[in-house]
């Protein structure tokens, strides 16, 4: 699966549909990424959770 | 201006042409060629290669440029079919450099390709090596590197705020094609420093990014040039990966200050590399002291990602050799100006070189 930054959806959108899947689901997250330290990647990373296991249809 | 040799044409019909072109998004904003058949046999004319050969094929794309699709954004953009041998050797040099497959066009980097012309075809098609060689009113320079934006748009897709994400992009995107000014150069020009004939036409291809000048108008000493030189090449805005690479385009009065100095080319790329250098304490303060161990980037002392810091050299050097500096001449004899341009890619590899064809 795919993780980006909400400034990425419209490339990564480009991108999939290039593949022949133009509803390919992303788990997206505010931007930037980039400059953050590791608490606030920590942080990201917990709020990123419901979509990623939502996304892998993981069973609560 | 005379009207006389004017051909008379509908140009309410010419207008929707080109309108339908822009609706199409088939133009990087600016108005383009229409293209008919006819007009693209005269482009596939000037070359023997097959018309369904490929260019360049980006996989990750799944979408290949073909020596007929080349031609149609050639003609699109404004070059006469005699520059297409032009701008088919610039593909060859871009695929030969290899950047360019591996997705620096779809950056946030934002770069663009130079094309620098060496050799006969200079004159025969009357590409601008002297005066304004950067800027405007040259048809080659203006409509060779425009066909391969173009190319990039209309046949790999690579569409601003899509599949070109690049942040800022440099105007270099619109075009950047020079040739060297081999007349006025006091040293052995780009293409036989690398092993070609005089009498070859050449394309070198790079990805760049930046293009900064130096105002040198005062000196006579190749050591202060030289300085000056080196300190915008190591600039800490440019340090984005632990070393970095430049073209130095020298207007031919700075040249001639290196050549009267009895600097040959290898000299001044040795003095480059020596004094091209940021203090430990520099790059600190702007939080690039270390390297990534993942991605070779710089960041910050202390960063998750970051190779624990080498302090056994002090300052710093932005180049890994001398032979990550490339040396041309371009530009007009009447003032001590040069230019910086910051490439990306191989650093200390010979550039990417290809042969302009007869067809």
């Amino acid at each position: 699966m795919t993780i980006c930054t909400d400034s990425f959806v419209p490339a990564a959108r480009a991108m999939a549909k290039v593949y022949g899947f133009p509803a390919y689901e992303f788990a997206t997250m505010p931007h930037p990424l980039a400059n953050l330290d590791q608490k606030q990647i920590d942080t990201c990373a917990l709020e990123l959770m419901p979509q990623v296991l939502r996304i892998l249809g993981v069973e609560s | 201006m005379t009207l006389v040799d004017a051909p008379e044409v509908d140009s309410a019909a010419i207008r929707a042409a080109m309108e339908y072109y822009a609706r199409q998004d088939w133009t990087d904003g600016l108005p383009v060629v229409p293209v008919t058949e006819s007009y693209l046999a005269a482009f596939l004319a000037q070359t023997s290669r097959k018309p369904d050969d490929v260019v360049l094929a980006m996989p990750h794309l799944n979408r290949d440029c073909t020596v007929r699709l080349a031609a149609i954004n050639a003609a699109m953009a404004g070059c006469l079919p005699e520059y297409f041998p032009v701008v088919l050797a610039a593909w060859d040099a871009l695929v030969g450099e290899g950047y360019v497959t591996r997705g620096i066009w779809q950056s946030t980097t934002g770069t663009a390709p130079l094309l620098i012309v060496n050799g006969p075809v200079r004159d025969r098609i009357g590409i601008n090596s002297g005066g304004n060689v950067f800027g405007s009113g040259f048809r080659p320079n203006a409509t060779i590197g425009r066909a391969i934006r173009l190319t990039a748009i209309n046949v790999f897709g690579l569409h601003p705020h899509l599949l070109d994400q690049a942040t800022q992009g440099t105007p270099a995107k619109y075009s950047a094609c020079i040739a060297e000014n081999e007349e006025a150069s006091p040293w052995p020009p780009l293409h036989v420093e690398h092993g070609f004939d005089p009498a070859d036409s050449t394309v070198t291809a790079m990805v760049i990014r930046s293009c900064v000048h130096i105002e040198a108008r005062h000196t006579q000493r190749p050591e202060q040039l030289g300085l000056d030189i080196a300190g915008t090449i190591a600039r800490t805005g440019a340090m984005v990966h632990e070393t970095t690479s430049a073209t130095v385009v020298l207007g031919p009065e700075h040249a001639r200050v290196f050549a009267e100095g009895g600097w040959s080319k290898d000299v001044v790329r040795q003095f480059l590399y020596e004094h091209a250098v940021t203090s430990r304490a520099d790059l600190a303060a702007v939080g690039k002291d270390a390297i990534s161990k993942n991605t070779r980037w710089r960041l910050p002392a202390g960063h998750p990602d970051a190779l624990p810091p080498d302090d056994s050299f002090d300052p710093v050097p932005a180049l890994n050799s001398p032979a990550a500096v490339q040396i041309v001449v371009a530009g007009a004899s009447n003032a001590g100006v040069s230019a910086v341009i910051e490439t990306l890619g191989a650093r200390g590899n010979p550039p990417s070189t290809a042969k302009v064809r007869d067809p």
